[in-house]
């Protein structure tokens, strides 16, 4: 006979987002969702530092929503997600931003953290982010593009991608913070929040992302986009840092491109409207993304600036 | 039974040498680029750093995850990767790639390239910006990428540049919709050639999906300040089904404003920015002009244009 188990220890043995994949899909959200604490304090969607220091930055900025207690309890696993897919000035995570989030993180507790990737470690070296974890004790977890390595994630309210591929190691952790740099991408034009979760996803399942013979498939970029989207609805980060301080608007993702400097770290929870706030950075309409609608859609977030709280500071 | 197994040798024999013959034409195909690799004697300095990579077709995702589409669209085939170092651990990356044609060579180099970069004497076309080298010669694009811009980085991108382009023998010419932009202050840099949509999509969005069609078109940015698009079709009847379409696409989003004819067979918006758009068909093309431009220009444009057209015809 199955043993029953009350909604304490349900809470209690779920707290690891490995959970999910015992449960089905859908659940990863909630698990996560449920991570982040009341704050007390005013609400606000939203937390933009704007100044040079882009290490105090960081850590303003996520004052500014709450603080990073708000986040990551004690003891937990934390499971970093920065962008190193190149090492061109304005295409990778800056270091000293992961370096902030990984301190705050030991500050709040964290019994372990994990910067997770399948790229090679030469993206890690090459934009200084490897000697960063290490000098900060975290640990930099690269995963082998086998498929052996990742595990199969249902995705039911999908509308073009039915199945994604996790990599497994993130299921070990109970906090995931997410840690793209935004800028532009050939492919649909920007990346924020929303499209850095592909580097939690299989390359063979990214794939599918892009549809194949771009000259013939005039539906290609909405694809992509509703993919994004879709594989959104499975994964929620906890707390979403964005470095929007120099970042690439042309020649997107891999650079070298043009750079501008707002200067800017981006905060929040809700990701369409963190994605939403940082487009109008470089001046991106609406109209031109797919991908934030889409996730408007799906009940991800909001995309009406207006109806969101936005709090700024310069220092 | 006999007859059966005879047969099953024979499927045997067939697959293996099917599948001997097919490992060995992916290996030869990879290797007509080794040829282009530099003679180290002309590198001096500089030593290989690492392993050679290669990736062929659709495993170009596997390289550039997020970034392949672009190549895909222009028409990639292959492309090899080698990094180099030198004695002060001053890194370069060499990657060859081999597009389907000269003219998708030319489109992935007008799109890797910016109109601030230097440009070089090298193969069909070359520009160095920072640490950034790219240039195209048939149907070759070759790509390096140092990691800082110090005197010795740069000469190192120069040196490794020449010497692949002198081992490069084919040579290519530009398409020929690219002479038809006027070149009376033309910025020569900002030039984009397209090969479909995404290539337009990144150069000016009017619309995400694909209004027009597109399956070649060039783009030129003047000195006044305004972009000149020439979109070019098969024959007249599909220049003229597409402008129709696409005046029905300006006239109802919603991103774009007082909508109004303006001289014969064009039409003019006005953008999400405030500045306006007029776009024209001529024979099998459209044109369009986006920018800091008056409307006395734009019919200057025009008429040139259809002049180029007649005295062509």
């Amino acid at each position: 006979m199955a043993k029953k188990i009350g909604r304490r220890e349900f809470v209690k043995k779920s707290a690891k987002i490995g959970i999910t994949a015992v449960l089905g899909t859908g659940v990863v959200s909630q698990i996560i969702e449920g991570s982040v604490r009341v704050f007390e304090g005013e609400h606000i969607d939203i937390g933009v530092v704007t100044g040079s220091d882009y290490y105090s930055s960081t850590i303003k900025a996520v004052d500014l929503i709450g603080g990073i207690k708000r986040f990551v309890p004690k003891d937990s696993r934390v499971a970093i997600l920065p962008n190193v897919q190149r090492w061109h000035p304005g295409t990778y995570t800056k270091p000293e931003i992961v370096r902030s989030v990984i301190n705050m993180c030991k500050e709040a507790g964290a019994k372990e953290i994990n910067c997770l990737s399948w790229l090679d470690r030469k993206n890690w070296e090459a934009t200084g982010l490897a000697a960063v974890i290490k000098e900060e004790g975290a640990n930099l977890k690269l995963v082998e593009r086998e498929e052996a390595f990742f595990k199969p994630v249902k995705i039911p309210k999908g509308k073009a991608l039915k199945e994604a591929c996790i990599m497994k190691e993130f299921f070990n952790n109970d906090v995931f913070i997410n840690m793209p740099i935004t800028k532009d991408h050939a492919g649909n034009k920007f990346t924020g929040t929303m499209k850095n979760l592909m580097g939690l996803n299989f390359s063979t399942s990214n794939r599918s992302f892009h549809k194949k013979d771009w000259q013939t498939d005039k539906n290609a970029i909405e694809h992509l986009d509703q993919c994004i989207a879709d594989l959104n609805t499975v994964i929620k980060p906890t707390l979403c840092v964005v470095d929007a301080t120099e970042f690439i608007i042309t020649n997107g993702p891999m650079g070298p491109g043009e750079i501008i400097k707002p200067q800017k770290v981006v905060v929040g929870v809700d990701r369409v409207a963190v994605d939403s706030y940082c487009k109008t950075l470089w001046g991106i309409k609406d109209e031109e993304i797919f991908m934030i609608k889409f996730g408007y859609e799906h009940g991800l977030g909001e995309m009406d600036l207006n109806k969101v709280k936005i709090k700024e500071k310069k220092i | 039974m006999k007859r059966n197994i005879n047969l099953f040798e024979i499927l045997f024999s067939s697959c293996l040498l099917l599948s001997f013959y097919s490992s060995e034409n992916s290996l030869s195909a990879q290797r007509d680029l080794y040829k282009y690799l530099p003679d180290e004697d002309k590198i001096e300095g500089w030593k290989k750093d690492g392993s050679l990579q290669q990736y062929k077709g659709e495993d170009l995702y596997l390289y550039i995850d997020g970034g392949a589409e672009i190549y895909h669209e222009y028409g990639f085939r292959k492309v090899i990767i080698q990094d180099y170092i030198n004695k002060n651990e001053k890194s370069i990356s060499l990657e060859i790639f081999e597009m389907t044609t000269p003219e998708s060579a030319y489109g992935i180099y007008t799109f890797k390239t910016s109109p601030e970069g230097k440009e070089l004497d090298l193969g069909n076309g070359a520009q160095l910006a920072d640490y950034y080298l790219n240039f195209w010669k048939g149907n070759i694009i070759v790509t390096l990428t140092g990691f800082d811009e110090d005197e010795e980085t740069i000469e190192g991108l120069l040196e490794i540049a020449r010497a692949v382009e002198v081992k490069i023998e084919i040579r290519g010419t530009r398409p020929s919709i690219v002479s038809m932009l006027p070149k009376k202050d033309l910025v020569p840099q900002s030039i984009k050639y397209f090969k479909g949509n995404l290539g337009l999509y990144n150069s000016y969005s009017f619309f995400t999906k694909d209004v027009f069609w597109l399956k070649g078109g060039v783009k030129g940015d003047y000195k006044d300040g305004y972009s000149l698009f020439i979109i070019s079709y098969d024959d007249i009847d599909e220049s003229k089904k597409r402008f129709s379409k696409a005046k029905k696409n300006f006239r109802e989003s919603p991103r774009y404003k007082n909508y109004e004819p303006f001289v014969e067979k064009a039409f003019q918006v006005k953008n999400d920015r405030g500045q306006f758009i007029f776009i024209s068909s001529f024979d099998r093309y459209i044109l369009i002009v986006v920018g800091i431009v008056t409307q006395a220009q734009v019919k200057k444009i025009f008429l040139n244009f259809q002049e180029y057209i007649n005295n062509k015809t």
